[in-house]
């Protein structure tokens, strides 16, 4: 065990005494790369934590740690183990704390309000998400960006479509947990890409898995990252209810976001301080869409016939995928597509992370983290790419608003492989319905 | 699960060096690192042997090979062809390098005005280290940047015994455009903005400006460009019209930051694998073979599998060895024996003198094999058995182990241009 051990994992700000100021993590930093407001991630994480605490007046002695976009490369970095990502986002809700938070930052994180109102009328919503004057409003009223990038809302949401389906909810009469996966899709699949939840249904079910959807939120992610984190509680907290029955039977959970399973495997404990029984065995049980898949073909039980798939694919690994610590499974899984050519972006930042690309006071930041990485993806297009990957769902967005290079979910690309090989057998294009 | 034919633990100089190396011969190599390491803290030039009374680096080889326990009696002719390797494939990722193992050890300037004897240097450094000749030596400052802080450096080094030095030491400190609106100021910073060649025209008619008349060598902080920093330092020596050299100080070191980058990319481009943030936590063993290692993940460990694991995690400075409060020194990773003295003898009086658990590392075979531990080889600063800051060595023997490792794992294959 390191400094990563149980007690700074659940209490991150007590690993800033193994800094030794070597300067790694603002090297690293893309935001620091890009603007000198924020004095990079040494400065308002090891640095000022040592004057920070509940009973100094005042409480913050830095605000400049609100510009940390929370994207954890420095955490990574650091040679001396410090988790200085983690530290920072709770210096930040303290700030939250003592001076509150705007409306704009409470509205864009409560997702699941906002795809209740915006699913029934997502005629009516997306006209108003790609209308200019209406964004010049959001933009003065509100600190949305005008072109902060927004998807579009689903006319249906993936919790409906399954219900129609029939889709199982709750734990089977006959329990299998081998064979059984419970799909946490997040609030992005849920409200506006549906599509990658059917995709990812599709792929587990071919692979003999029978997939349930149980009851769920979003994950709270959006909330942690402004500093909401009693919000985020709340949003945790009904999940891990939700989830733990599951967990406790045995069953593996499995996300398609690689920031709702980053948020429930690591951040529910390391911000939330939700460190009981249940957020245990959830996050214990919880596993990436890429990495149970490579896990499978590493026991040999993933089908492996993919049709050919020939095309270049420029593909983003986000940070949140990067803080599993499992490397880019994606990758390994395009290897397996006979003519796909994937190239890893070897780009920090997309700039998004999460809500920070929305906001007007953020957005050219963001703009600029992710500069190289659009003109890598605008590369690839002008080369013969139709589209790039990765494997977050506001990178995605991020990368298709700023690149103009539509990005989907590695998934989709598997998924759409099987089905050519479906098509290649008997002459039928299948999707699950 | 991800496999290779060799995982390489450690992200400094030596574990890139054997990783660059393994993939020319065409291994499947994994780096898994904890973190980044010693090349953005140090000079970026390659100490192979300046311990106290060497001419030459070759000089210096022979000298430690000599002493009893050290490295180099196992290394000493490893190193040559180690070197040559490295210089040739840093010279193709565009950083070349001038010296060798036969250049005289000539003292060279440091940002606080000290001197230490130097023979092999980036050519961004390298003019520090050619006869003075009569020139006299111009430390240029930049306004508001504290780690390079000329004025001072100037007074030290004129009082410093400097033999064949320049004519006369000067200082100047020059405002550079728009740097005085920073809030934030590093080495980095500024080498990002002499990155950009219109910002670079203008910091650099600034500096011309402040040379006096006469025949001047320039010396600047380390900072002429990150990733272009050949084009920074050719316009620096056209537009300043005198030889221009970088002067390394506080880290972040931007020439080590460049180096880091060479090897990087060259382990890249060869198919090879590098992750970061990958903290060894676990270690599968059968008898004396490791059979896997498992890095620290979200919620459950990655296991790593390999043919053969080569541990490059540092001495005691870096962060492959933690010492308990009972007097033993563990090794990290696989748990390897620590040769060090006994807890007593870990303080001195005296802090400048050698540290005696500098010397503290892990005793290893002719092959870099451990006791116990038959696919496992060390390299680089955990070995046992030398001073590497008082020696000057830890470079050259970081090299001459990732190439005799190297060597040995992989068959050879033409080097690619």
């Amino acid at each position: 065990m390191t400094f990563h051990d149980a007690a700074t994992r659940e209490f991150p700000p007590f690993s800033t005494d193994a800094c030794i100021k070597c300067t790694v993590c603002t090297t690293v930093c893309p935001v620091a790369r890009v603007t000198d407001a924020f004095p990079g991630p040494k400065y308002v994480g090891p640095q000022a934590q040592r004057f920070r605490g509940p009973s100094v007046d005042g409480g913050s002695p830095d605000h400049t740690v609100d510009l940390c976009s929370g994207c954890g490369i420095c955490t990574r970095a650091c040679p001396a183990g410090v988790l200085i990502a983690e530290t920072n986002n709770r210096a930040r809700a303290a700030i939250v704390a003592e001076r509150g938070s705007s409306l704009r930052n409470r509205l864009i994180s409560d997702t699941d309000m906002l795809i209740r109102l915006g699913t029934p009328l997502a005629p009516l919503a997306n006209f108003g998400l790609h209308n200019r004057p209406l964004r010049w409003v959001g933009e003065k009223v509100l600190g949305i960006h005008r072109r902060g990038p927004l998807a579009a809302f689903s006319r249906r949401t993936f919790g409906s479509w399954w219900k129609r389906r029939g889709g199982p909810t709750s734990l089977p009469a006959e329990p299998d947990p081998a064979r059984t996966l419970v799909y946490f899709h997040g609030c992005a699949v849920n409200g506006f890409e549906p599509d990658l939840g059917r995709d990812a249904v599709e792929i587990l079910e071919r692979n003999g898995f029978t997939v349930i959807v149980p009851p769920q939120e979003c994950c709270g992610l959006p909330f942690v990252s402004n500093g909401l984190y009693d919000h985020a509680r709340r949003k945790a907290r009904r999940n891990l209810e939700s989830l733990a029955e599951f967990a406790r039977a045995g069953y593996r959970i499995v996300g398609t976001s690689t920031s709702c399973t980053h948020a429930i495997k690591a951040e529910y404990r390391e911000m939330l301080d939700l460190v009981d029984d249940d957020a245990r065995v959830v996050a214990d049980a919880t596993w990436d869409i890429c990495e149970l898949l490579v896990e499978l073909h590493d026991r040999g039980e993933l089908d492996t016939r993919f049709a050919p798939v020939p095309e270049s694919l420029p593909y983003h690994p986000p940070c949140q995928l990067k803080s599993h610590g499992i490397g880019t499974p994606a990758m390994d899984l395009f290897a397996l597509v006979p003519g796909l050519r994937a190239t890893d972006s070897d780009h920090d930042c997309c700039g998004a992370a999460g809500t920070y690309g929305l906001k007007v006071e953020r957005w050219q930041i963001a703009q600029d983290v992710g500069a190289p990485l659009f003109a890598k993806v605008r590369a690839a297009a002008a080369a013969g790419a139709s589209r790039a990957a990765c494997d977050s769902e506001t990178c995605r967005w991020q990368i298709e608003q700023s690149s103009g290079v539509p990005a989907v979910h590695p998934v989709t690309i598997l998924a759409e492989s099987y089905r050519r090989a479906d098509e290649a057998v008997d002459g039928r294009w299948r999707r699950v319905v | 699960m991800a496999s290779a034919d060799v995982v390489v633990i450690g992200a400094g100089l030596a574990g890139l060096s054997c990783a660059a190396e393994l993939v020319e011969r065409g291994a499947r190599v994994f780096l898994a690192a904890k973190g980044m390491a010693t090349t953005h803290w140090t000079h970026g030039g390659i100490d192979v042997a300046a311990t106290q009374g060497a001419r030459s680096a070759r000089d210096g080889v022979e000298r430690l090979g000599a002493v009893a326990g050290h490295p180099y009696a196992r290394l000493g002719d490893e190193v040559e062809p180690a070197l040559d390797r490295q210089l040739a494939r840093l010279a193709s990722a565009g950083l070349p390098y001038v010296g060798g193992l036969d250049t005289p050890l000539v003292p060279v300037p440091t940002a606080i005005g000290t001197l230490r004897p130097a023979a092999l240097l980036p050519r961004g450094q390298a003019s520090a280290a050619e006869p003075w000749d009569g020139d006299g030596l111009l430390l240029v400052g930049f306004g508001r940047y504290r780690d390079a802080w000329a004025p001072y450096a100037t007074r030290n080094l004129v009082a410093a015994n400097w033999p064949g030095g320049p004519r006369e030491v000067r200082a100047a400190v020059v405002d550079l455009p728009w740097v005085a609106r920073l809030h934030n100021l590093n080495g980095l910073t500024l080498a990002r903005l002499f990155d950009d060649p219109m910002w670079r025209g203008r910091a650099l008619a600034a500096v011309a400006a402040a040379i006096p008349a006469g025949r001047w060598r320039i010396g600047m902080p380390a900072v002429l460009g990150i990733e272009r920093h050949r084009e920074a330092l050719a316009e620096a020596e056209a537009t300043l019209g005198a030889r221009v050299f970088e002067v390394t100080s506080l880290p972040p070191s931007v020439p080590g930051m460049r180096l880091f980058e060479a090897l990087r990319r060259r382990i890249l481009d060869g198919g090879g694998r590098i992750q970061v943030g990958f903290d060894v936590t676990a270690v599968e063993r059968e008898a004396d073979h490791v059979l896997a290692i498992h890095t620290d993940a979200a919620s459950r460990t990655l296991r790593l599998v390999a043919g053969t694991f080569v541990l490059a995690t540092g001495g005691i400075a870096g962060a492959g060895f933690r010492a308990g409060r009972d007097g033993r020194l563990e090794e990290r990773v696989f748990d390897l024996r620590v040769t060090a003295p006994p807890r007593d003898a870990w303080f001195s009086d005296d802090p400048l003198t050698p540290h005696p658990l500098e010397a503290a590392g892990i005793e290893v075979d002719d092959a870099m094999t451990p006791e116990g531990l038959a696919n496992v080889r060390v390299i680089g600063s955990a070995l046992a058995g030398m001073h590497y800051l008082d020696q000057r060595c830890g470079d050259g023997v970081a090299l001459a182990s990732a190439h005799r490792v190297a060597r040995s794992l992989a068959s050879p294959r033409e080097m690619a241009a």
